[in-house]
């Protein structure tokens, strides 16, 4: 028998409706007060680090896949542009304003996302569904581009699998008003809604120096008030021909990171027409015949072709970076998503990682939920936006 | 004893039975597609008989053979008395409130008036909250006997939220009882009959809007649906009914749609002037502009159900909307909201009410 | 270019702290939706086109969402034009393959023009992850990711794709045939 005033012990997860991904968060608690909790992960854990060093460069872009299924083509675009700064090649212009389009399409993808399942916790499953309806005019033109919805393995160190169908500007074009109209509902719908601002507002609060000392990127540190973007501080492919607007909060709650993934979506689609307005014509891979496959004429018509594609593809030939390391970040819907490769001069990674952005956020959920009550863990926890195959690797 | 009065009233037990369950089978599958379609989508639309599929009209059907035939389960540590208990209070209540509310509007039978409710007592209201009130112990006790630190929380949310929401509840409604001096339903809803102006119909939605607005939102936490379903709060806490399933599980559900429809039924009653239609006297209508159009008592009595019904449609397609469009509240704002703006609100709503009762005198 | 910072933080204010106001406007929303979606449902029932759709669902096993032609769908061998299989047994779809799920056993050809065939070629498709490498790599344009079926399912837990079922020849499915004809015309 408990005494009245031992806390209580709650386990919230691994399988419970808010924890989506898997993960367990111990609770201690006063009536519904936490006290403590600590926050258990790895359920998802699947070796992705150590599987990339028994696979070929290019094979790892699959695993890149199913880091973070909600914007895996920013994760192919991460993966590869760690590996091309190992090798020290820049990719062609055409697939380096293709790969602005389809990451900004991803962010709006994981940001519709995020929101739908942060609010459907809060209880407004109409909003879930109508955002649900945009991300499904995203998925048409991400399967447009590449042939799959989720698992898109676009990418290619040194460029893309294949080019864009001609068409694919007009659908985009044809498709942001109406992602526009669903965002505008949403926003209808729930942002300035009294009740729903209660649940949001003044929780999960973090301030600059504590977000900066856990690690927060993206727009959890934005939140706090700190404009860090890694668009804009060291811009990557060519972010820095775009105009777009960093938003930036001044709590650091949950509400001020609703509005500000709101607004984002808002500057990606403004991105995507700026970028299809000056979308260069020309190739999509370096033209460098021991990274890119040969064109399917010359495999098919001459031996050179046969010979290039069977060197590259074999067994301990193939893409050989020289020996080193290499760090490079992209933004992803999260925050700072960085690949740190090392080559050894093989054909295989000697070393994969992969800093996942919602890692810190995740173990920052103790801070976060201290002192707040029972329901406030939903709304923190959908903010915090945790991706398990991007957590757990 | 008066036979007549006994055969009346088997009469219009059965009736209300049959309507009540009717309808609230009919309202699983009314919630489904007209959240669908808000949403949409097209709903449920799969359960067919010999191919015979009517927009899924046979879903219902469906569910309750799912629900009668799934494996009836009690925890092992629960407490079996109390979790095969909660249930069943949890339902009956809810039916007993269909005593006192007026379906439909008196009949003139055999020289003798029936009156459109099963029960003609004249504490109608005070019976309603009486009853309503208990249905909290169904909550509770399946919050308490299924030994599951879910529930248990839920338990306790929803017994601080229905006591504190029964306050509201009943303070709002008080205004109308002093407008109307009486607490029967039936006398209430003739104390609605008349117009203002000669064209806006002396409802009690326009002569107690406030408390009409404060109502809604008690009798929805009453009825914990969104935004007040803090005791079932499916993606927080899973709810009081967590350990149940089958058709237990299923009691809880219909429970729950037929406080809907008791809702609804008590906002029409006693704000949207019950059966009354706006210009209908019992000869026909007698329209603003002037001028009359006579109709047979029989068509104005049916007329006069009819409205009823449609009023109630309304009032449940505008609960289902605000159920599948709002997010839901935290505990500690739901009791704030009850406590701090909706309890003073309906006080004063009684002091202007008892003021200008005063200065019409 | 320009990259502008922006405070977004909404402050919400008296409009906001009266609850009715901005839960009327979501209701008028949600109620725009049921009332305009009813109305296209109604008009469709009468036999009228509307523009778009009531429902944005799609009623799965009888309709089914248009896919596009780039989609990385079931694996097939292709044939030459005098109906022999084009795949050579080179092995450049079981190496590159991230998750060892084609099995090739390389055999002599019976073709005196051709060095090798695979005596067998399974693909366990519960391991497959739909990279479309094997596609890639062929060198032959042997096998093809191109039959737009994004259905993949059974009731065991080994479906091997053997080299018949993948070349066609038992494939029990005959509407396969029209789309397999149409994904080529795509391609040309």
């Amino acid at each position: 028998m408990l005494s009245p005033s031992a806390p209580m012990t709650l386990s919230m997860g691994p399988s419970h409706p808010a924890t989506h991904g898997i993960i367990r968060i111990n609770l201690q608690l006063d009536g519904e007060r936490v006290v403590d909790s600590t926050v258990d992960m790895g359920f998802l854990h699947r070796g992705f680090e150590k599987m990339c060093e028994t696979h070929a460069w290019n094979q790892a872009i699959v695993y890149t896949d199913r880091l973070n299924y909600v914007s895996a083509m920013i994760n192919n675009i991460g993966y590869c542009m760690a590996v091309e700064g190992l090798l020290e090649i820049e990719t062609p212009p055409r697939c380096q304003t293709l790969r602005v389009i389809l990451s900004e399409l991803s962010r709006v993808e994981d940001h519709l996302t995020c929101l739908a399942a942060q609010v459907m916790e809060c209880g407004a499953l109409t909003a879930f569904l109508y955002t649900m309806k945009a991300r499904e005019y995203v998925y048409e033109l991400i399967e447009m581009a590449c042939g799959a919805r989720v698992t898109t393995n676009w990418t290619r160190v040194g460029g893309l699998s294949m080019d864009v169908p001609p068409d694919f500007a007009d659908a985009i074009k044809a498709r942001i008003p109406s992602i526009r109209i669903v965002n505008d509902e949403f926003n209808k719908l729930l942002t300035k809604n009294r009740i729903f601002i209660d649940r949001v507002k003044d929780v999960g609060c973090m301030t600059k120096e504590e977000a900066i000392d856990w690690g927060f990127t993206g727009p959890l540190l934005r939140a706090t008030g700190v404009p860090f973007d890694v668009r804009r501080d060291t811009p990557y492919l060519n972010y820095d021909e775009f105009d777009f607007e960093i938003p930036i909060g001044s709590n650091g709650d949950v509400y001020d990171r609703y509005v500000i993934r709101l607004f984002e979506m808002e500057q990606s689609l403004q991105i995507i027409e700026q970028a299809l307005e000056k979308l260069p014509e020309g190739p999509v891979n370096v033209d460098d015949m021991s990274i890119t496959l040969p064109a399917k004429e010359d495999v098919y018509g001459n031996i050179e072709g046969l010979i290039n594609q069977f060197k590259l593809i074999m067994d301990g030939h193939g893409i050989k970076p020289p020996p080193g390391e290499y760090y490079s970040a992209v933004e992803a819907p999260n925050g700072e998503l960085g690949f740190y490769v090392v080559s050894t001069g093989e054909d295989k990674p000697y070393k994969c990682r992969c800093r996942p952005p919602c890692f810190p956020f995740t173990a920052a959920i103790p801070k976060m939920i201290k002192g707040h009550l029972v329901s406030d863990i939903v709304p923190i926890f959908g903010s915090i936006n945790m991706i398990g195959g991007e957590l757990d690797r | 004893m008066d036979w007549f009065i006994i055969i009346a009233s088997m009469v219009k037990m059965l009736a209300v039975i049959a309507i009540v369950m009717g309808l609230a089978t009919l309202l699983t599958w009314v919630e489904r597609k007209q959240s669908a379609v808000m949403q949409d989508r097209l709903g449920a639309n799969r359960a067919d008989i010999f191919g015979l599929r009517i927009i899924g009209l046979f879903q219902p059907f469906a569910d309750a053979i799912k629900m009668i035939t799934k494996e009836d389960f009690v925890p092992p540590f629960a407490n079996r008395f109390l979790h095969t208990l909660a249930p069943i209070l949890a339902f009956a209540p809810v039916l007993f409130v269909f005593t006192v509310i007026p379906l439909g509007p008196p009949l003139e039978i055999a020289g003798r008036t029936v009156t459109g409710q099963i029960a003609n007592i004249n504490i109608g209201l005070l019976f309603i909250f009486a009853f309503g009130g208990l249905a909290v112990f169904g909550s509770v006790l399946a919050g308490w006997g299924s030994n599951n630190k879910y529930a248990l929380i839920a338990g306790i949310r929803a017994s601080s939220q229905m006591i504190s929401y029964e306050v509201c509840l009943g303070l709002s409604l008080v205004g109308a009882i002093m407008i109307y001096g009486t607490l029967d339903m039936t006398e209430m809803v003739i104390g609605q009959s008349g117009h203002w102006f000669g064209w806006l119909p002396r409802w009690g939605l326009f002569m107690q809007p406030l408390a009409a607005l404060l109502f809604l939102p008690a009798a929805i936490a009453e009825n914990k649906r969104i935004p007040f379903d803090l005791p079932e709060c499916e993606s927080e806490i899973l709810g009081y009914f967590v350990e149940y399933s089958g058709l237990r599980a299923g009691m809880f559900m219909f429970a729950e749609f037929v406080e809907i429809i008791f809702v609804a039924a008590l906002f029409t009653v006693v704000f949207l002037g019950g059966w009354l239609v706006p210009w209908l006297a019992w000869d026909g209508f007698h329209f603003p502009w002037g001028g009359m159009w006579y109709l047979p008592i029989w068509i104005v009595k049916m007329l006069e159900f009819a409205a009823m019904f449609i009023k109630i449609a309304f009032m449940i397609y505008f609960m289902i909307l605000i159920r599948w469009t709002l997010p839901r509240f935290r505990y500690d704002q739901l009791m704030r909201l009850g406590w701090k703006y909706l309890l003073p609100l309906a006080m004063l709503n009684l002091v202007v009410t008892g003021v200008v009762l005063v200065l019409l005198r | 270019m320009q990259k502008k910072v922006t405070n977004v933080t909404i402050n919400p204010g008296l409009k906001e702290d009266i609850y009715y106001v901005e839960v009327f406007r979501g209701l008028w929303i949600t109620n725009r939706h049921f009332v305009v979606n009813m109305w296209r449902h109604t008009l469709r029932l009468f036999g009228i086109k509307t523009k778009e759709k009531g429902a944005v669902t799609y009623q799965y096993p009888e309709e089914r969402r248009p896919i596009h032609h780039r989609w990385r769908g079931r694996h097939r061998l292709t044939r030459k034009q005098d109906g022999s299989m084009r795949c050579t047994a080179c092995m450049l779809c079981e190496t590159i393959c991230p998750c060892n799920c084609i099995h090739i056993v390389p055999g002599e050809s019976p073709n005196p023009n051709v060095e090798k065939f695979p005596e067998q070629f399974n693909i366990d498709v519960l391991r497959c992850c739909f990279c479309g490498y094997c596609a890639e790599a062929c060198p032959k344009d042997a096998i093809r990711m191109d039959l737009l079926e994004p259905e993949i399912s059974g009731y065991t837990r080994d479906i091997i794709f053997t080299k018949d079922f993948l070349l066609g020849v038992t494939d029990d499915r005959p509407w396969e045939n029209a789309r397999l004809e149409a994904a080529y015309e795509e391609d040309k």
